[in-house]
């Protein structure tokens, strides 16, 4: 399959702004796809309300555009309707963790078999940069303009304490690794979720001298640390401080039951 | 297998600029038909892909691109023998 028989070509060019990193996530999620050779009908796309939750309006397939936060409740619907189904939740770290945290929480301890892929900008990019869950401490957003002075989410390490299947997080920078990610989490069986720290030149970075979306990457490269390679330096702690370091890598890869085998759901069709 | 830059869907980002480890590209001094200064491939011979045909190595371009501008192209002979 090619990139535009993946995606609608009479969409192109897309809304994203220059440099936006929800491009990039595209470009792996076709890659992983087409190297597993699913198929594009027997898969169905959710998303939320936000710029990564508009992913699954540009795929050629069926997708749900749900209501803000609520897109893992619509995929368990579907999943349960039609369990023959493979589901795809794109969605953004307010849509995921903010608005729709309690769906987040009970999605990951239902251990549903879905992929969520939530493409974290540390920002609210759409409505005008205002600070969400994941912005980082003493970062300047609209509404933060003497710096942020709450802690972020780990949205990665909720997950695995909520029971999660499979928990990766990396960054825009290291796309292979990503592509990696995305390939096994489509394979898992159970609820497997893929967090991506991803750049907003225009609404985070122009406000912390980051404008240049080549300045938010060389933060990431930086700023990245590997999960293995954490634990053997004794940085084991999760650095809730996003300037101080980015903890990427495979956070857990386990075997729990999901939801749809321990009620015995019958696949139809 | 050379890397080309699609004038219709570049928005100027100069990603690949930046990721490319063998410098293949450089920034845009033009403006294109929509508006942006497009990057330029100016030293595709030095692509890790350059005269080969099968196997991509590096790829870092097409998968860090943001709008999908980026593709491999097949090199006329006297591009392979430079």
């Amino acid at each position: 399959m090619e990139l535009f028989d993946f995606y609608r070509k009479d969409r192109w060019p897309h809304v994203f702004c220059p440099g936006c990193g929800n491009g990039t996530v595209m470009n792996c999620f076709y890659r992983a796809f087409n190297d597993l050779g699913l198929p594009l009908d027997r898969t169905a796309f959710v998303g939320g309300i936000g710029c990564s939750s508009r992913i699954p309006l540009y795929i050629n397939s069926d997708a749900l555009h749900t209501t803000h936060g609520r897109a893992i409740a619509f995929a368990t619907g579907l999943k349960l309707a039609s369990p023959e189904l493979k589901v795809v939740v794109f969605t953004g770290d307010g849509d995921l963790g903010a608005i729709g945290g309690n769906h987040f929480i009970n999605g990951c301890r239902r251990n549903l078999d879905m992929t969520v892929i939530c493409i974290n900008n540390n920002i609210y990019g759409m409505t005008g940069g205002q600070a969400s869950i994941t912005t980082p401490h003493d970062f300047l957003s609209t509404t933060t303009p003497s710096g942020n002075k709450e802690y972020p989410f780990d949205l990665a390490e909720i997950a695995v304490a909520a029971g999660a299947n499979y928990v990766a997080r990396w960054t825009t920078r290291q796309v292979h690794e990503l592509t990696k990610s995305i390939k096994t989490a489509l394979q898992k069986k159970g609820f497997a979720f893929v967090e991506i720290v991803s750049q907003c030149p225009i609404n985070f970075g122009r406000r912390n001298k980051m404008p240049d979306p080549t300045q938010l990457l060389d933060w990431f490269k930086e700023s990245s640390v590997r999960r293995d390679k954490a634990r053997t330096a004794a940085v084991d702690h999760v650095d809730l401080n996003l300037a101080g370091q980015i903890t990427v890598g495979e956070f857990v890869d386990r075997n729990r039951e999901s939801y749809e085998e321990l009620i015995g759901v019958v696949k139809h069709g | 297998m050379k890397p080309v830059v699609d004038p219709k869907l570049c928005k100027g980002c100069n990603i690949c600029v930046y990721i490319c480890p063998k410098k293949c590209y450089s920034r845009g001094t033009d403006i294109s038909d929509i508006g942006y200064f497009d990057a330029i491939v100016d030293a595709h011979e030095k692509c890790y892909n350059h005269n080969r045909s099968g196997k991509l190595l590096c790829e870092l371009c097409i998968l860090s691109c943001p709008d999908q501008a980026i593709s491999w192209h097949p090199e006329t002979e006297e591009e392979q023998s430079r």
